[in-house]
């Protein structure tokens, strides 16, 4: 999320964008989706070998008969509870999925209180839902958000935002920052945040003793994708990547952080009743204090733009650039612009900043993969060019990477639908209403999906000729269709431009401090332990 | 208030050509400065009309003429041609909902296709090799009587395979 779809993407998160759109929600999801434990094992195989006998008899006797959701396999409400409260089943939510899928199949449910989810762990079952959605998909409960909006009398954004204002809002903003070609005009303004992000390197490799790492490559990326957000949503430069960061973008670094790191208990903000509140205040003041940071800071800067922008329009300048349209065309009211821009910024963070990290460290333990992705970097572009949107066409490789790194690690590992209508779903009648969880982590594995799933292989997304089609529904790390990441586009353009130009610059490699890196769930798929990477400056 | 009316006059005064959009305006157009309000790019240089012939999921012909320009997108909007759920993401590049099939030869005469739009066909219901988005084909007098069809949707299969949805 960071904010956008991934901001998109993320998809911006969906923004994948939303992407981030996604945290309270997935973590709710992935509650209901987990729990296999140990403890409850044997009854939960039970309950698969029944369904099972269940589906074979239904087979024989009428070849039509659709199942009840009663009749659908998954873990015990008790079961996840323990997995979930006790054995922190939360930041393995992503192995949790596969584990389950395995278990009960590629379609099963799970139970967390009154909640049923229903996952769906299979790339056909995927396509179906998102490709039957209507006008104005709903991804989840999005309660907390929208109260907390409603206390300060704030907008909600396309996160927050169901139904018709969803669907208005998502109208203006589709329009500005999703075709491709639209956003390749940011190219100028993405390639000076990564003039800075290789200045960054550079001091950084010099303050550590062997003048060549940068410890925690994260914490510089999501400096990096801040800055570059920040460029395009407020039209103006934070300071992210300088030494000393200003006090206020330091402050809403805390705000973010504080956002991130309380996730468990921010999702507990809309988990518990609001009754509990009184005796259980922290999740819910801590979920309000982190938004007013970041609204606050949104704030802050769409009025600086706003008033920028009426000398300029004064004095008959010429204007350009995202926000600058949306204060002049007021297709949404001023509290919409400061809820969209505070969402899209949260969605489109993080979820750049773990998708470059996974990126980089791939490259670092893939030595042969690099040294291809540079031949092909160099023969396209030439020593020393700068790459732009124009040049990522004739950069499939740099496509693949991205491609590859968000099916190895989707940065969203599962996504959610709430049904709009009645829908029969792997033999099983599925009412209106349902919450659906789609087990992207668990599809981007699977070997009929991928040969070789688990090999980095950014190869696998080359095409041969146009009509060659190398992907599916199996791995759609910024969804797809109307409720998609809105960031998509944006975060893409971030990423082949930061990533082109590293590859130019450095060979990637692992620091001796750095072994192998798992993936931990904490709202986001985000890297388990701290990456540190050393960057040799390439000879040209 | 006071300071949104203000700017909103100066905005009418300065930018009134840009107060009005279409649904597929496109807002790189605007920031390059080509002022098109449709997804085509192409520049509006004849005023004779490029017949098309529809073809929709009943198999029907519908004929209609569009600018040369326009994208296909734009045609089966400006036409009110009734295809469900046709162009969902209004020709943003995030769906593959406005798939069209055509002949080969037309197909060969299409234009480019870009990385991004061949992603999204990917994930197209009833995919073919002549298959292409609506939304990135652009008219020209090239494509003169040039006959585009309207696969078969998920619903479609849905309904046919099972009647008690």
């Amino acid at each position: 999320m960071a904010m956008l779809s991934h901001l998109t993407a993320t998809c911006w998160r969906n923004f994948q964008g939303g992407r981030l759109n996604t945290q309270l929600f997935y973590g709710l999801r992935a509650l209901h989706k987990s729990g296999a434990s140990d403890a409850a094992g044997i009854s939960a195989t039970e309950e698969g070998a029944i369904s099972d006998r269940l589906i074979t008899q239904g087979d024989v006797g009428d070849k039509t008969r659709v199942k009840t959701l009663k009749e659908m396999p998954g873990p015990s409400t008790m079961s996840n509870l323990i997995e979930f409260f006790w054995k922190d089943g939360f930041s393995r939510i992503h192995e949790i999925q596969i584990e389950h899928s395995k278990k009960y199949g590629k379609i099963f449910k799970s139970r967390f209180g009154p909640q049923l989810v229903v996952s769906i762990a299979d790339r056909d079952l995927v396509a179906q839902v998102l490709r039957a959605e209507g006008v104005a998909p709903q991804r989840g409960n999005m309660e907390s958000w929208k109260e907390y909006r409603d206390m300060r009398g704030r907008s909600t954004g396309l996160i927050s935002a169901e139904g018709e204002d969803w669907l208005k809002m998502r109208s203006v903003l589709r329009q500005l920052i999703m075709r491709p070609r639209d956003v390749a005009v940011f190219s100028d303004d993405v390639n000076s945040v990564v003039d800075d992000l290789i200045k960054r390197v550079y001091f950084l490799r010099s303050q550590q003793s062997d003048g060549l790492t940068v410890s925690n490559i994260n914490d510089l990326y999501f400096k990096y994708a801040m800055e570059g957000v920040a460029a395009i949503l407020y039209e103006c430069r934070l300071g992210c990547l300088e030494t000393n960061i200003p006090q206020k973008t330091q402050d809403y670094i805390s705000a973010l952080n504080l956002m991130f790191s309380s996730f468990k208990t921010t999702m507990y903000a809309g988990a518990i009743p609001k009754w509990l509140r009184p005796l259980i205040p922290k999740p819910w003041e801590e979920f309000c204090d982190s938004w007013d940071g970041l609204f606050k800071f949104s704030i802050i800067h769409v009025d600086k733009r706003f008033t920028e922008l009426k000398g300029q329009l004064q004095r008959g300048e010429e204007v350009k650039g995202m926000l600058t349209h949306m204060l002049i065309h007021k297709e949404m009211t001023l509290e919409e612009i400061y809820a969209n821009v505070t969402e899209m910024l949260l969605a489109g963070v993080d979820t750049t900043s773990f998708t470059l990290s996974w990126a980089t460290y791939l490259l670092a333990k893939n030595p042969d993969i690099q040294e291809q992705i540079y031949a092909e970097v160099t023969q396209t572009l030439g020593p020393g060019t700068v790459a732009t949107a124009d040049d990522v066409p004739n950069l499939p490789l740099i496509r693949g990477l991205v491609k590859e790194t968000l099916r190895l690690f989707p940065v969203l590992p599962g996504n959610g639908r709430v049904t709009q209508d009645d829908l029969v779903l792997g033999g099983y009648f599925i009412p209106k209403g349902t919450q659906l969880a789609l087990c992207h982590y668990s599809t981007s594995f699977d070997e009929e999906n991928f040969p070789n799933s688990s090999e980095f292989r950014p190869d696998r997304w080359i095409r041969k000729d146009t009509t060659d089609r190398v992907d599916n529904f199996g791995s759609i790390p910024f969804g797809y269709g109307i409720r998609s990441c809105i960031g998509r586009r944006i975060a893409e353009l971030e990423m082949y431009l930061a990533l082109t130009r590293l590859i130019q610059k450095f060979h990637i490699s692992p620091s001796p401090l750095t072994t192998d890196v798992k993936a931990k769930t904490h709202g986001l798929l985000c890297p388990g332990a701290p990456i540190n990477l050393q960057f040799i400056e390439r000879q040209t | 208030m006071a300071l949104v009316f203000a700017l909103r006059q100066l905005a009418h005064v300065r930018l009134p050509e840009y107060s009005r959009r279409t649904a597929a305006a496109s807002w790189g157009a605007w920031l390059t400065g080509q002022r098109s309000f449709k997804t085509g790019t192409q520049p509006l240089r004849s005023n004779s009309k490029v017949t098309v012939h529809f073809v929709n999921r009943d198999g029907e012909k519908i004929t209609v003429k569009g600018s040369p320009g326009d994208s296909l997108l734009d045609v089966v909007i400006n036409e009110d041609l009734d295809f469900d759920g046709f162009g969902a993401c209004e020709g943003t590049l995030a769906c593959s909902t406005c798939h069209l099939i055509f002949d080969e030869e037309v197909y060969q005469k299409l234009g480019p296709i870009t990385d991004e739009e061949m992603d999204m066909l990917d994930l197209a219901y009833g995919l073919t090799d002549t298959s292409r988005l609506g939304c990135q084909i652009c008219l020209t007098k090239a494509l003169e009587g040039m006959v585009a069809r309207v696969p078969e949707s998920v619903a479609d299969i849905r309904q046919s395979k099972d009647g008690s949805l």
